[in-house]
C-alpha cells in the first residue's frame, strides 16, 4: 500500500523468551531508524477546503 | 429582459477577461464522466456535457469545510476560543451549471438563509458566484424537472441562460449579477438584435424531450402521520443499503455534521457534509437512535424531501428533478416512484 | 441465462405455496436501463414481478444477515458463497434459507457499456450472447462477453456452490483467465509509485460508503468510521482518512472476500474499489490455497493456525 518493506514487521515471542524480545526490538529498531520518519500516512490538520 | 449574442469565436477570449476578476467553474470531463472543477489559465469549460457526475453544490458548499481555529496553549491568551477563519469571497462564475443545479441553490437558500438563522459560510460564497446557465437541448431520459418545478431552460437561480445556436451563444441577462459579468467579459454587446424567439422555440422542443414525470399535487393535502405510517416504507427500503450516494449527488441535500479535529496544541473545527441515510446522522449522545433501521431513515430522506419540505415552505418540493440519485443509486430506488406512490396514497 | 427466469419463478411459487419460506428475495425490473432493483416476494402473486437477466449483479447474500425469517434467495456463484460465508459467521442459519441457484453466465458492466456509448443510451436488449444498446442516433450490438463486469470476466466459480434447488444446468466453469494480473502490476510498483498509484485511484471518492454498504461482508453493527466513542477515523475530505477507510475495510474482508464485485459495481464514482480486495484474495489463494466461501467444512485461515503457516514467525 506504500509502506517501505521492513517498516512493518511481525514476531511470536513467549512470555519466556525475554532475550529474544530484546533481541528483536533492537533489531527492528535498527531497521526503522534507518528508514527514517513515515511521512505518508501521518494526518496533521486535515487538508481541507 | 435583455438577449446578447456572443460569437463563439469570442467566446474563449471573453472568459480570459472574465478570469482577471473572477474565478472560474466550469464541466470538465474526469476520466469516463464529467466534473465541476476550478478552471485552470485558458482552460474552457467543456460545455458538451448532458450534465456532471456530482452537482455543482461543492463549489458554494464544500464537502469538507474549516469554519473556526482555536489553540489549547494555555500560555496564548486566546486559548480555549473558537475564532473565525479568514476566508476568501471574491467574485466566481461558475459558467456551464445546468438551471436545474442553479435553481437548486435556491431551495437550498430557504434553509441557509432563513429569517431565523443565516449561516454566514454559505451566504457569502453564495453572493460571490454568478451563475452562468446552459439551457439543456438533450436532457437525459431520468429528468423530470419538468414536473418538478424547474425545467431545461428555467430561469430561476441563474443570473445568465447561455442557449447554444449554431455559431453563436444567446446570453440572456436574468439579473444584475449577470450584468456586471457580461460588462467584465466584455463580449460585443451592440449586437443586441437578437430576440428571445429562439429561446422560447428551443425552450418549447427541450421541454417536449422530457417524458419522464412526477406528480406532486396531492401531496401537500396528504396526512403526515398517514404517510409516515404508510405500508410500502418496507417495500420502498428493502433495496437500500444506506450508502451516502442519493444524498451526495443530489443539488438540495443541505444536512452537514460539525467535528473538532485536534493536532498537538491547536485544531479546528469543520463541517462535513452528512447523509440521513447514515446510522450516526440521527444518534443521540444517550446512545439512542430515532432512526435506527434503514427504512425509518430511507422514510425520512423521501419525507423530508416530499413532505415535510412542502408542508414548511409551501412552494414546492425539495427536488429539481435533476435525475442523478436515478442514475446513481446502487439499487435503483427511483424518487420517481416513491414521489408517485406518495402524491396517490389512500388509507 | 434469460431462460432462466420461468424456473425462478416455479419454484418461488411452490416454496411460498406449500410456506416453506415467507419470502423470497430476488430482483424487479429496474426503472433506468442496466438496471434492476432488489425486492421481496411474499405472496404467490406478486412471484410474477421477478425478473432475470444480466442486470442482476448486486449480491443478494447482502439482504440476509441477521433475518430471522425462512427465506428463499436468488443465488449466483459469488452470492452463493457469500451465503456460505454469512453461514460460517453466524449470520444465517442454513436451514433458514432455501437456496435457489442460479448457474451464472456473468453480469454486464454498466459504468464501461455507458462509456462505450456515443449518447445516452435509452434502450437496451439482451439475447444469450449479446447486448444491444440503443440511443438517440446511434444503435450497437455488442457481444456479451466483452462487456462483463470484470469480476465476472475472470470468475472461476460461476456456478453456485450449494444450493436447494438449481434453475438449469451447470454452466462450464472458465479455466483459461488470468484472475490478478492487475494486482501483479501494482505488486511491482516500488513504495512511493504505490502510494501514487492509491492517491490517485481514490481522489474522487466522496465517501458515500457505497463500496462498503454494498458489500455482503461489511455487516459489522458499527463499522469503525462510524464509531465515534472514540472515533477512530477523522470524517472529512482529506485524503488520509480517505485511504484509512478503505484500506481497513480491505483488510477486514481479508479470506471473507468472493470477489462478487458489488463494491465496485456500486461505487457511483466508478472507483476500482476491488483493486483493495483483490490483493487480499490473492495472497489468501497463494499462501493458505484458500478461497472463500466454497465450503462448510473449512475454517476461514484467519480464524484457524496451522503448523505449516506459511510465515515464519508464527510458526
Amino acid at each position: 500500500m506504500g509502506i517501505e518493506p521492513g517498516r512493518l514487521q511481525f514476531s511470536w515471542i513467549s512470555s519466556a523468551e525475554s532475550t529474544k524480545f530484546v533481541e528483536v526490538v533492537n533489531e527492528i529498531t535498527t531497521v526503522i531508524k534507518a528508514l527514517g520518519p513515515h511521512e505518508n500516512f501521518v494526518k496533521r490538520e486535515a487538508s481541507i477546503a | 429582459m435583455k438577449v446578447i449574442k456572443i460569437d463563439k469565436k469570442e467566446w474563449a477570449k471573453g472568459l480570459e477577461r472574465l478570469s482577471k476578476t473572477y474565478q472560474l467553474f466550469g464541466p470538465a470531463k474526469h476520466e469516463a464522466f464529467f466534473v465541476f472543477k476550478a478552471l485552470e489559465d485558458g482552460e474552457l469549460p467543456d460545455l458538451d456535457v448532458q450534465n456532471t457526475r456530482l452537482s455543482p453544490r461543492s463549489v458554494i458548499y464544500p464537502q469538507s469545510e474549516k469554519m473556526f481555529e482555536y489553540t489549547l496553549d494555555e500560555d496564548q491568551e486566546d486559548h480555549h476560543i473558537l475564532k473565525e477563519i479568514d476566508k476568501e469571497y471574491s467574485s466566481r462564475a461558475i459558467i456551464g451549471i445546468r438551471p436545474c443545479d442553479a435553481k437548486a441553490f435556491l431551495l437550498v437558500k430557504r434553509n441557509f438563509d432563513a429569517p431565523e438563522y443565516k449561516d454566514p459560510y454559505w451566504i457569502k460564497s453564495y453572493e460571490a458566484t454568478t451563475l452562468v446557465g446552459h439551457g439543456c437541448n438533450a436532457p437525459c431520459s431520468c429528468c423530470f424537472c419538468t414536473t418538478a418545478g424547474c425545467g431545461p431552460f428555467h430561469e430561476e437561480g441563474l443570473d445568465i441562460l447561455l442557449v447554444d445556436v449554431d455559431d453563436t451563444y444567446l446570453a440572456k441577462i436574468i439579473t444584475e449579477k449577470g450584468d456586471r459579468l457580461l460588462a467584465a467579459a466584455g463580449w460585443d454587446t451592440k449586437t443586441d438584435t437578437a430576440t428571445n424567439d429562439p429561446i422560447e422555440n428551443m425552450k418549447e422542443a427541450a421541454e417536449a424531450k422530457i417524458t419522464s414525470m412526477v406528480s406532486t399535487d396531492q401531496l401537500k393535502d396528504k396526512s403526515t402521520t398517514d404517510l409516515f405510517e404508510a405500508s410500502f416504507w418496507e417495500d420502498v427500503s428493502f433495496a437500500c443499503i444506506n450508502c451516502g450516494t442519493c444524498t451526495y449527488v443530489c443539488p438540495t441535500c443541505w444536512c452537514f455534521d460539525i467535528q473538532d479535529e485536534t493536532h498537538g496544541l491547536s485544531g479546528i473545527r469543520m463541517r462535513n457534509w452528512d447523509s440521513c441515510m447514515y446510522p450516526l446522522f440521527t444518534f443521540h449522545g444517550s446512545g439512542h437512535n430515532p432512526r435506527d433501521t434503514k427504512t425509518q431513515r430511507v422514510r425520512q430522506r423521501f419525507m423530508h424531501k416530499l413532505k415535510y419540505y412542502v408542508d414548511k415552505y409551501d412552494n414546492g418540493i425539495q427536488c429539481v428533478g435533476c435525475g442523478r440519485c436515478v442514475r446513481f443509486c446502487p439499487v435503483n430506488i427511483d424518487i420517481r416512484r416513491v414521489c408517485d406512490l406518495m402524491n396517490s396514497f389512500e388509507l | 441465462m434469460l431462460s432462466y427466469i420461468d424456473k425462478i419463478k416455479e419454484i418461488s411459487r411452490r416454496l411460498l405455496k406449500e410456506s416453506k419460506v415467507d419470502m423470497v428475495i430476488g430482483f424487479r425490473k429496474g426503472t433506468v436501463v442496466m438496471m434492476n432493483e432488489p425486492c421481496f416476494v411474499k405472496t404467490v402473486a406478486d412471484v410474477d414481478k421477478l425478473v432475470w437477466d444480466s442486470n442482476c449483479g448486486i449480491n443478494l447474500a447482502n439482504y440476509l444477515a441477521n433475518r430471522t425469517e425462512k427465506i428463499g434467495i436468488v443465488a449466483k456463484g459469488c452470492d452463493s458463497r457469500n451465503i456460505v460465508t454469512h453461514i460460517i459467521e453466524n449470520k444465517i442459519k442454513r436451514d433458514q434459507v432455501v437456496i435457489i441457484g442460479v448457474p451464472c453466465k456473468g453480469m454486464i458492466d454498466r459504468h464501461n457499456i455507458e462509456a462505450m456509448a456515443e449518447a445516452e443510451i435509452q434502450e437496451v436488449i439482451e439475447t444469450d450472447d449479446t447486448i444491444q444498446v440503443k440511443g438517440a442516433g446511434f444503435e450497437k450490438t455488442l457481444d456479451k462477453k466483452e462487456v462483463l463486469q470484470e469480476n465476472c470476466a475472470i470468475c472461476v466459480h460461476r456456478n453456485p456452490v450449494i444450493y436447494d434447488e438449481l434453475v438449469a444446468d451447470e454452466v462450464k466453469e472458465q479455466t483459461d483467465v488470468d484472475r490478478y494480473e492487475d494486482v501483479r502490476h501494482i505488486e511491482a510498483l516500488s513504495p512511493e509509485e504505490k502510494w501514487d498509484f492509491f492517491e490517485d485511484l481514490l481522489s474522487t471518492c466522496i465517501r458515500c460508503y457505497g463500496c462498503r454498504n454494498a458489500c455482503p461482508l461489511c455487516y459489522c453493527p458499527t463499522c469503525f468510521v462510524d464509531e465515534s466513542r472514540p472515533q477512530w477515523v477523522g470524517k472529512s475530505q482529506d485524503s488520509t482518512d480517505i485511504r484509512t477507510f478503505h484500506f481497513l475495510r480491505a483488510y477486514h474482508c481479508a479470506g471473507r472476500c468472493t470477489d462478487c464485485g458489488a463494491c465496485e459495481r456500486a461505487c457511483p464514482m466508478g472507483i476500482k474499489v476491488r483493486l483493495f480486495t483483490k490483493k487480499l484474495e490473492k495472497d489468501c489463494l497463494e499462501l493458505f490455497d484458500w478461497e472463500a466461501g466454497l465450503t462448510l467444512e473449512k475454517r476461514p485461515p484467519l480464524d484457524t493456525y496451522r503448523p505449516d503457516d506459511p510465515d515464519e514467525f508464527i510458526r
